[in-house]
C-alpha cells in the first residue's frame, strides 16, 4: 500500500458528565464520577492566587501555598508529610496569578483519609515561623537558580519589559527577591485568613467514587466551614509598548533565548478560540510555522513555538526559540516575517483544517487522566465557564474558520509593537542587531 | 492492583507483536522499541543513534518530509520518539479509528526509509540536533552533569561511556552512509517490538499489523550485542569538581550498581525512594527540613541493562553552605541507612507512593505500551508489567541494606561538585 489507509469509524466520545453542588457555606463541589477508574483525584481551587494578595505582599499566595503543605494544627511538617505519604499520597499545593490550588490523586479507598488531611491543612493550616523561614529562603534560592538559567532568565525579563512600570504582571506572580524579602509569617497568615474561605473555593472530585458518598464525605469535612473571602482585585494590564531590542548579557552562551511579543488577551475575551486557533497554527503544534521555517527549514533551533496567556487581565502573547548565537539577527527575522505573514493573508483551508482537527480530535486524549478531568474543570470554576464548557468546546473550535483567523491575528498580532528580548552574548550579537534596523537596542546585564 | 492484559505474537520475519486491549476510552497507543541505544554507536559517532531518529521524521518512501507528523497530528493524535542509552522508541496515541495510519506510517519508514534521505534533510537535522545539545547541555547550568558522571562511571572503552546527545565533532562527521549502514544493520522487524495498547479489535488489529510488517524482511546478519562487561565496582573515590555559571553548588554522586531488572536494582529503588521521594523522605527530611544545608535532593537509579547501571543522588546546596558540608551531611544520611536499615514505616510509605504511582502512569495507554514494548525488548518478558508493583512491595529491610553495602559504599563512588565559577578562581 502506498497512500495514507482510510480512518475506520470513529467511535463517539463525550467529557464525563458530572455533578455540580454547592454546600450552604457556598463551597462549590463538583463530582465526576468514572466508575470504571481505580484512582482519584482531588483539587480545591480558590479565588486566592497573586490576583487577591497586596500589591505591597507580592509573592505572598504563592509563598501561603507552599507553606500549607508544612503541616497542620495536629501534625508538624514532618507528621503531615509522613502521614499522607503512608498513604500514597502527595499533596501539591501551589498559585498562579488567578486562583491557588490543592489537592492530590490517590487510589480510591484512600479518598476519605485524604480529603480529612486535605481539609485540616486548609482549615487549620500550621503556618509556622520556622517552616515559613526556611520556603522563603527556597523560593530566593530559587529565583537565583531561575536567573542563571537563559530561558527562564528571558521569560522573567521580557515579562518586565512588556509591561508598563508597576504593572503587576510585570513580574512573576510568585513575586521578585524586592517583594518576597520583607515578607513575614504573619504576611501569610493574613494571606490565608482573608482569602481562603468557602464562599470562593470550588472542590473537584474525579474518579473512582460513588457521587453520594463523596458528597457526604465533603459535607462532614467541609460543611461547618465558615468565613468569606475577599476574593481579587482587579489588575490593570497596560503595556510598555514601542519595538525595542532588550538583550539580556549572558557571556559566553552558545545560544540566545529569544523572547517576541506583546500584550495578550485576558481569559473573557470573545476571540479566545479564534486566538487559540491562530496560535496553535503560527506556533503551537510541532508543524506550525514558526517550527516548521525555523527548526524543519532554517535549522536554527531545537524547537520555536508561540501562545497566548489569557487571564482575568491580559497575559502576554510572546514567540519563543533558543537559537544558536550565530543565527540570532536571522532568526529574529524569521520570526517577525511569521508574525506579519499571518497578518498579511488567510491561512489556506488545508492549513487550518489540519490544526482544527488536530484540536478537536486530541480532545479525548487530554482527558485520559482522573487529574486531567479534575483539572479541566478548575477552569469553570475560576473564570465562571458555562457546565456544558468541554460538551460544546470541540464546536467552537469547528466554527473557527479562515476569515476569523486573518481577523484575529490581525487583531491581536501586532509585530510592529513586539518586544524583542534575548537571553545570550551580547559581544557576538550586539551590532548585528544595531545594524538591522529593527529595532532599538539596549543591553543590560543579567545580574 | 488490575492486571493488564497481554496477548503476544511473533511474525515470520521476527518482528515481536504485543496486544493489550483497553476499550475504556476510544483511543489507541502504537509504540516501537528498536534494540538499538547509543551504547550501539562506532567510536567517533557519538550521537548517531539519536540524531537517526531524527532521520526517522523525514520522510520515507511514500510519506514525505513532515507528513509523518501533520497526519497523526491531524488524525488527532499526539507523537513522539526518544533516544537513550539501550533503545530508541517511537511512539503515537490517537483515536482508535486511526490505528491503521500510525501502522501504516510506522510500517513505511521501518521498510523504506533510505529512499527519502538527502544530504539536505540530513544537514538540517544535525543542525537541529547541534541546538538541542546547545540547548539541553552546553547552554544550562549544571547541564553536562550526567555526560561528565558517565564518562566517570564507566572505563573509556565501555558504550555507556558517552552520551546519547554525542560530541559536536561526532555529530559533524555523521554522513548519508552512516545513515544507510545503521539503518540497515538495525532497523529490521527482528530488532523491534510493536505494541499496541487501547481501544481495537484484536483479530482486526493483527490482521492490520500482519498486512503492513509482515513484507519487511528481516536482518538475517543482526550483530551481536556489544560487550557491557564491567567490573562491579569501580575500585576507588572518583572526584571532579566543575567550575560553571551557576549560583549554588552542586554535589552530584554516583555509582555502579547492578543492572536494571535483577532483585538487587529493585531494592536500589526502594533505597533511592526511602531517601529521596517526597517530603518524608530521608534526604529532604535531614538537609532540605531539618538542617537547611539543601535547597533539594534528589535520587534515582538509571533503568538500563548492560553490565552495571548507576545509582545516583543530587543536592543542592543553600547560600553559605559548603559543598563539603552538603556532601557529609548526604553520605551521613545514607550511611545511615545502610547500617540501620530502614523502618517498616519507611516502607509502607515508598511502597504506597510506588503503588500509586503505578497506577497513575498505567492510566495513560501510551505509557502501559511503553512499558510493554520495553520489558519485551530489554528481557523478552512483557509480563513484568503485572509484577513491577508486587517486585517492589517484595523488597525487604534487609534488601535495601544489604543492596546499599555492596554498591553504594566509597570505593565505588564518582563525585562531581558544581561550584560558581568565580568561586573555583
Amino acid at each position: 500500500m502506498s497512500g495514507r489507509p482510510a480512518a475506520t469509524a470513529p467511535r463517539p466520545y463525550r467529557f464525563p458528565d458530572f455533578e455540580r453542588r454547592q454546600l450552604d457555606n457556598g463551597l462549590g463541589v463538583w463530582l465526576v464520577p468514572l466508575p470504571d477508574r481505580e484512582l482519584v483525584s482531588v483539587q480545591l481551587v480558590a479565588d486566592a492566587g497573586a490576583a487577591s494578595e497586596d500589591e505591597a505582599r507580592a509573592g505572598v499566595a504563592a509563598l501561603t501555598a507552599h507553606l500549607l503543605v508544612t503541616g497542620t494544627q495536629q501534625l508538624d511538617a514532618a507528621a503531615f508529610a509522613e502521614t499522607t505519604e503512608r498513604l500514597g499520597i502527595e499533596v501539591s499545593s501551589e498559585s498562579s496569578w488567578d486562583s491557588a490550588r490543592a489537592g492530590f490523586t490517590a487510589l480510591g479507598d484512600k479518598l476519605d483519609a485524604g480529603l480529612a488531611l486535605l481539609a485540616d491543612m486548609i482549615r487549620s493550616p500550621r503556618l509556622d515561623e520556622r517552616e515559613f523561614d526556611r520556603l522563603k529562603a527556597e523560593r530566593l534560592n530559587d529565583i537565583l537558580q531561575a536567573r542563571a538559567d537563559p530561558g527562564r532568565l528571558a521569560d522573567e525579563r521580557f515579562l518586565a519589559q512588556v509591561y508598563a512600570d508597576g504593572a503587576p504582571y510585570g513580574r512573576l506572580s510568585a513575586g521578585s527577591p524586592e517583594t518576597v524579602e520583607p515578607l513575614t509569617v504573619g504576611d501569610v497568615r493574613a494571606h490565608h485568613a482573608a482569602t481562603v474561605a468557602p464562599d470562593v473555593t470550588s472542590i473537584v472530585i474525579a474518579g473512582a467514587i460513588d457521587p453520594s458518598a463523596a458528597m457526604a464525605a465533603v459535607e462532614a469535612r467541609f460543611g461547618d466551614w465558615t468565613g468569606t473571602g475577599r476574593g481579587h482585585r482587579s489588575i490593570e494590564a497596560t503595556q510598555r509598548g514601542g519595538r525595542r531590542i532588550v538583550v539580556v548579557d549572558r557571556p559566553g552562551s552558545v545560544q540566545s533565548e529569544l523572547r517576541i511579543g506583546h500584550l495578550g488577551i485576558e481569559r473573557a475575551n470573545p476571540r479566545y478560540f479564534g486566538a487559540l486557533v491562530m496560535a496553535a497554527l503560527l506556533g503551537g503544534v510541532f508543524g506550525s510555522r514558526l517550527n516548521r521555517r525555523l527548526r524543519e527549514e532554517l535549522g536554527y533551533t531545537y524547537g520555536a513555538r508561540c501562545s497566548f496567556d489569557p487571564r482575568r487581565s491580559p497575559g502576554p502573547f510572546m514567540a519563543n526559540a533558543p537559537v544558536q548565537t550565530e543565527v540570532t539577527v536571522d532568526a529574529i527575522r524569521e520570526l517577525l516575517a511569521q508574525l506579519e505573514r499571518i497578518r498579511a493573508e488567510a491561512p489556506s483551508s488545508a492549513e487550518l483544517a489540519e490544526v482544527r482537527d488536530f484540536l478537536v480530535g486530541v480532545f479525548p486524549l487530554r482527558f485520559e487522566t482522573t487529574a486531567g478531568i479534575a483539572a479541566a474543570l478548575e477552569p469553570l470554576a475560576v473564570y465562571g465557564l458555562a457546565d456544558d464548557y468541554w460538551h460544546t468546546y470541540r464546536g467552537q473550535i469547528e466554527a473557527v474558520d479562515e476569515a476569523m483567523v486573518h481577523s484575529t491575528a490581525q487583531e491581536l498580532v501586532r509585530p510592529d509593537e513586539a518586544l524583542i528580548v534575548l537571553t545570550g552574548d551580547a559581544s557576538a550579537v550586539r551590532d548585528e542587531l544595531e545594524q538591522s534596523g529593527m529595532g532599538t537596542v539596549e543591553v543590560v546585564p543579567a545580574g | 492492583m488490575p492486571q493488564v492484559p497481554i496477548e503476544r505474537h511473533t511474525l515470520d520475519n521476527g518482528l515481536r507483536v504485543i496486544l493489550s486491549r483497553d476499550p475504556r476510552a476510544p483511543l489507541v497507543a502504537v509504540n516501537l522499541w528498536y534494540d538499538v541505544g547509543s551504547k550501539h554507536e562506532k567510536p567517533g559517532r557519538t550521537g548517531f543513534a539519536h540524531l537517526f531518529e531524527h532521520m526517522m521524521f523525514q520522510g520515507s518512501a511514500n510519506v514525505e518530509k513532515g507528513a509523518h507528523f501533520s497526519l497523526v497530528q491531524a488524525a488527532g493524535g499526539t507523537l513522539n520518539a526518544s533516544t537513550w542509552l539501550d533503545r530508541t522508541n517511537y511512539f503515537e496515541t490517537l483515536p482508535g479509528h486511526e490505528l491503521e495510519l500510525a501502522l501504516w506510517l510506522e510500517a513505511d519508514r521501518m521498510a523504506s526509509l533510505l529512499p527519502a534521505m538527502t544530504q539536505e534533510k540530513l544537514d538540517n537535522q544535525r543542525d537541529v540536533v547541534k541546538n538541542e545539545r546547545r540547548w539541553s547541555v552546553d547552554n544550562q547550568p549544571y547541564g553536562d552533569w550526567d555526560e561528565r558522571m558517565q564518562a566517570l562511571v564507566y572505563p573509556d572503552d565501555h558504550p555507556y561511556h558517552h552520551p546519547t546527545i554525542g560530541s559536536m565533532e561526532d555529530l559533524s562527521a555523521a554522513s548519508l552512509d552512516d545513515v544507510g549502514e545503521f539503518f540497515a544493520t538495525y532497523y529490521a522487524p527482528n530488532n523491534a517490538v510493536l505494541t499496541i495498547a487501547g481501544d481495537f479489535e484484536t483479530d482486526a488489529a493483527l490482521e492490520l499489523v500482519k498486512r503492513h510488517f509482515a513484507p519487511i524482511p528481516r536482518n538475517a546478519d543482526l550483530p551481536p550485542p556489544p560487550d557491557m562487561t564491567v567490573d562491579a565496582l569501580i575500585g576507588r573515590d572518583v572526584r571532579e569538581t566543575v567550575p560553571d555559571q551557576v549560583p549554588l553548588p552542586r554535589v552530584y554522586l554516583a555509582h555502579r550498581s547492578p543492572p536494571f531488572g535483577t532483585d538487587a536494582a529493585d531494592a536500589l529503588d526502594v533505597a533511592a525512594d526511602i531517601l529521596g521521594a517526597g517530603r518524608a523522605s530521608r534526604l529532604y527530611a535531614s538537609l532540605v527540613r531539618e538542617q537547611r544545608l539543601a535547597q533539594d535532593a534528589s535520587v534515582f537509579v538509571f533503568p538500563i541493562v548492560g553490565g552495571a547501571a548507576m545509582f545516583a543522588a543530587w543536592v543542592t546546596a543553600r547560600p553559605g553552605v559548603t559543598p563539603e558540608a552538603l556532601e557529609a551531611a548526604t553520605l551521613a544520611e545514607i550511611d545511615r541507612l545502610t547500617t540501620e536499615g530502614p523502618s517498616d514505616d519507611d516502607l509502607e510509605r515508598v511502597r504506597n507512593l510506588h503503588a500509586a504511582h503505578a497506577a497513575g502512569a498505567l492510566e495513560r495507554i501510551s505509557e502501559r505500551a511503553d512499558r510493554l514494548s520495553m520489558y519485551a525488548c530489554l528481557f523478552d518478558e512483557p509480563e513484568r508489567i503485572n509484577t513491577e508493583v508486587s517486585r517492589y512491595a517484595a523488597v525487604d529491610a534487609s534488601r535495601v541494606r544489604s543492596a546499599l553495602a555492596e554498591s553504594v559504599r566509597a570505593d565505588n563512588r564518582v563525585t562531581l561538585t558544581y561550584v560558581p565559577a568565580e568561586a573555583a578562581t
